[in-house]
């Protein structure tokens, strides 16, 4: 394996990359540096590497994108097995000629890789009705600290054989291993789609979230947005959503009768409770829609983006406390799911981030939650407090890392 | 099969009898007879002692105790469990958690409940009826087992291939690890920052600590069901029906299905109206909203019929559709007609490999002169061969243990799995060096001692390096699946 090019990682500077064709090629390179005790950043798209604490410890990029086949795909068991570096672009793209998907809302599809968005738990809008991607990773291939590949899981959609290791490494941000290969439970095309932007007023959002969480109807979506967001995603489609101080999008996609249904019924549930106006878009129409409400967190305009988890009740509540901070802050919640995504600051100082962390920080946690730091510069993410308010299981996360890398070769610094 | 000294014993009792009170310990050997084993018969072994906590400081207390003492120990929910997972291997203490049985919280706007581990799965679902909420997860046992077991073992059930199996529905866990210190991982919030520990331990069958807290997600009921029966000349045309129908791109809630020798068990104990003639009959139920099943059940049967089906018949009432489940959920209780003693598996195939490995079933059946019938969760390719035997012909058992170890080395071949939801406990130990590499199997064990270094807590499970050594002699499994 030759070296490749240098790569610039997150305030690391300067690091030698390598890109082994094979996974044995891989194993010999982990091994090689390993008993070197040389760090092992993995890498692919490299669509999230602003995201973690920065590292210190000089070592290697190891590119995964080389290993990108397919491995087998057969569509009428609804799996398939694909090798890490594969993009999800390619990978939906193949899933659609046998009119299948993996239901996860990707952003920068065409760079993102399938190992990246595990390793960083990507998700979406669509995270309400379909889930997230513990529930599509049914196996999974790593090479781990001793220059093995090992795996874990099956091909198979249910399996009780072993510890399911795979949900270890959704999120673990490449600290545990190098994730190889994937094993991944599908689902059909949906037949049809619709969203529904509702338009609404400050102090009509949180009833209309309730509702709507009640609602004869069953979204998969239930996206809020504040107004900069707003403003922002209609200067990118002109009238795609309703001009209003907040806009809840509701998604729909079943067959063709139910979601006809469900549009009509929404309406009439919606009656009274949307004087902000109400945009439907259905079947194609819906697609850019959906395009901006997934590619919503990879915008980089502003210094500072912020991830909050609250309970779902809570969620409108933190939007409106968080806008108070500043104007200008955009703002899209999966409102269903309790996650929140904000970009702030062109004007922003240092001490300002962290004075507006640690109250994004106690607003969250009235709601049970927390907010960590999903992109910022190196220099400011040293000064701020990544991943939000310390968890009572850190310390075990802590002894799993020791264990399954006790000399803390892969991504040192990043999580802990 | 005790590890301890008499004087110990006394010694560990009467500090456990402080803890948990005198009414919450048992300790003679008729009472502690019926914790010898759960569903998986054929090994057992009585614990020294068993004990009831109230709630998780007596769990806290149990555990330092057994680590003072150093004895073993491990958890037990209603031990409906299929492969041993709750056999006290070496004694020790076996902490039953069903009189921490509390719903403690449901939140329907933010879509959980919080439980305690001894709560039964059904009375979780009965208790959130009237808001028209339900926990997903449904093994054919949950009248009786619990939601710390359903974690521990990763239940499924018949609706897994729509909702998931219980994974899919936990959040979080509040546990006593091994040595007494108490973490809570996940909880009603999603997408903590970390490893998803919640994750890894749904599943560890007791062997990373006990759960004495559970955060579940709790789904929505559907809107309506539609219930259809399709009746088929030929196993053959049954599966390749689920197939297409998967194909088409539906998602059944669920898909099940019993061929001839079964069927007519079921027909003499229930009498439900199914021909005695057909090669296999599937249940393919849809659920979801009103609007959009008919167009569903409409595609279904179409497929059905274009895999020559004799008839596709559809529950015309919501009392006839809860009889067909009755009739399904009842199937192995009906077994009891065809033969003195049953026992069963739980292999795993791809959805697409049905139709040949109940051909190999049959294949291996005729070999060893066994009668083998099947009811099963067909979409998600999990099966349940039944072996038909007599248990006092020791000849017979050895060839059903044959039989069975045949059929899980074709599920492998095959690229399954050997068990889908019933787990490896005691039973299938000696596969797991077939499913996994030294290497593989080293990363679990390094895991494992992040949270049990000394191995106390349910010893000798999973995992062949535990060094139990079983050697099946009889077969008997006889639970509901």
């Amino acid at each position: 394996v030759s070296d490749q090019h240098c790569y610039l990682l997150d305030g690391l500077g300067s690091i030698p990359v390598f890109q082994p064709s094979s996974v044995t090629e891989l194993a010999d390179l982990v091994r090689r540096n390993a008993s070197a005790n040389v760090a092992i950043y993995p890498l692919g798209g490299g669509t999230m590497l602003d995201f973690g604490i920065p590292p210190t410890r000089k070592g290697i990029g190891v590119d995964l994108r080389n290993l990108n086949q397919v491995v087998d795909y057969p569509a009428r068991d609804m799996t398939i097995t694909a090798q890490a570096g594969i993009t999800i672009a390619r990978l939906q793209e193949l899933l659609a000629t046998e009119n299948q998907r993996l239901p996860i809302n990707v952003p920068q599809a065409d760079r993102a890789t399938l190992g990246g968005i595990i390793a960083t738990n990507t998700s979406g809008p669509r995270r309400y009705g379909c889930g997230t991607l513990r529930d599509y990773v049914i196996g999974i291939s790593v090479v781990n600290d001793q220059g093995q590949e090992v795996k874990a899981g099956g091909r198979v959609v249910k399996n009780v054989a072993g510890y399911d290791m795979c949900k270890l490494f959704i999120g673990s941000l490449g600290t545990l291993g190098i994730i190889t290969q994937v094993t991944l439970k599908l689902k059909p095309r949906p037949e049809e789609q619709a969203l529904v932007a509702i338009g609404c007023e400050p102090e009509s959002v949180e009833p209309l979230l309730e509702r709507l969480q009640a609602s004869g109807t069953r979204p998969v979506c239930l996206d809020l947005l504040n107004e900069s967001a707003i403003r922002a995603i209609n200067q990118h489609v002109k009238g795609l959503l309703p001009e209003a101080p907040w806009a809840v999008v509701v998604g729909f996609e079943d067959n063709f009768q139910a979601v006809c249904w469900q549009l009509q019924r929404l309406i009439e549930e919606c009656h009274g409770a949307c004087s902000g106006g109400l945009n439907v878009l259905a079947g194609v129409t819906a697609e850019p829609l959906w395009k901006v409400l997934t590619e919503f967190p990879a915008w980089t305009e502003k210094r500072l983006t912020f991830k909050a988890n609250a309970l779902p009740s809570g969620t409108a509540l933190f939007c409106q406390q968080a806008t108070t901070l500043s104007p200008e802050m955009q703002l899209q919640a999966h409102a269903g799911n309790g996650i929140v995504i904000g970009h702030v600051g062109e004007d922003l100082s240092m001490d300002q981030a962290q004075m507006m962390m640690r109250k994004l920080i106690g607003w969250a946690s009235a709601a049970q939650g927390n907010v960590i730091v999903l992109r910022s510069s190196a220099e400011w993410k040293r000064h701020l407090p990544v991943w939000g308010a310390r968890r009572g299981d850190e310390w075990l996360m802590r002894t799993v890392k020791g264990k399954l890398d006790p000399r803390n070769l892969f991504n040192p610094g990043r999580l802990f | 099969m005790s590890a301890l000294a008499l004087g110990s014993r006394l010694n560990l009792v009467d500090q456990l009898r402080n803890i948990v009170g005198a009414d919450a310990i048992l300790t003679s050997a008729s009472d502690l007879l019926v914790y010898e084993c759960d569903g998986f018969t054929i090994e057992k072994n009585k614990p020294d002692v068993v004990v009831f906590p109230t709630s998780p400081e007596q769990v806290v207390q149990i555990v330092k105790t057994c680590n003072e003492l150093d004895v073993p120990f491990l958890p037990r929910g209603a031990g409906t469990s299929l492969a041993g997972g709750c056999l006290p291997v070496g004694g020790g203490v076996m902490i039953a958690l069903t009189r921490m049985k509390r719903i403690l919280e449901v939140s329907c706007r933010d879509r959980y409940a919080v439980v305690e581990p001894g709560v039964v799965n059904k009375w979780l679902s009965d208790h959130l009826k009237p808001q028209g909420y339900h926990f997903a997860p449904d093994p054919s046992s949950q009248g009786a087992c619990t939601v710390g077991g359903n974690a521990a073992t990763n239940s499924g059930g018949p609706h897994t291939l729509k909702y998931g199996v219980t994974v899919n529905h936990v959040l979080g866990l509040e546990l006593v690890l091994p040595d007494g210190r108490v973490v809570q991982t996940g909880g009603a919030v999603e997408d903590n920052p970390g490893y998803d520990l919640t994750g890894v331990i749904v599943g560890s069958e007791g062997t990373l600590g006990i759960a004495t807290k559970i955060w579940v997600r709790i789904t929505r009921n559907p809107e309506a069901y539609r219930t259809l029966l399709g009746i088929f000349e030929t196993v053959d045309d049954a599966t390749n029906t689920i197939s297409d129908i998967i194909g088409a791109g539906i998602i059944p809630g669920a898909l099940e299905m019993l061929d001839q020798l079964i069927l007519q068990a079921v027909e003499a104990a229930y009498r439900f109206g199914f021909p005695l003639d057909a090669g296999a009959v599937l249940i393919m139920e849809v659920d979801g909203l009103e609007a959009g099943l008919e167009a569903d059940a409409e595609r279904i049967t179409a497929i059905a019929r274009k895999n020559n089906a004799r008839d596709v018949r559809r529950a015309a009432s919501e009392s006839e559709r809860l009889l067909l489940w009755k009739a399904r959920k009842n199937a192995f209780g009906a077994v009891g007609r065809l033969a003195p003693s049953y026992c069963t598996q739980d292999g795993v195939v791809p959805r697409t490999k049905l139709p040949h490995i109940l051909r190999e079933i049959q294949r291996i059946g005729a070999k060893h002169q066994l009668r083998i019938c099947n009811v099963f969760h067909a979409g998600d390719g999990n099966i349940h061969p039944i072996m038909l035997f007599d248990e006092r012909i020791p000849e017979q058992v050895q060839r059903v243990l044959q039989a069975s170890h045949e059929i899980l080395e074709e599920c492998l071949k095959c690229g399954g799995s050997v068990t889908g939801e019933h787990g490896i406990g005691v039973e299938k130990i000696d596969f797991m060096p077939k499913l996994f590499t030294p290497e593989d199997l080293n990363m679990m064990l390094r895991l494992r001692s992040a949270f049990n270094p000394e191995g106390r807590c349910s010893p000798a499970k999973m995992f062949p390096t535990a060094g139990a050594c079983i050697e099946p002699t009889k077969a008997g499994r006889r639970a509901a699946l």
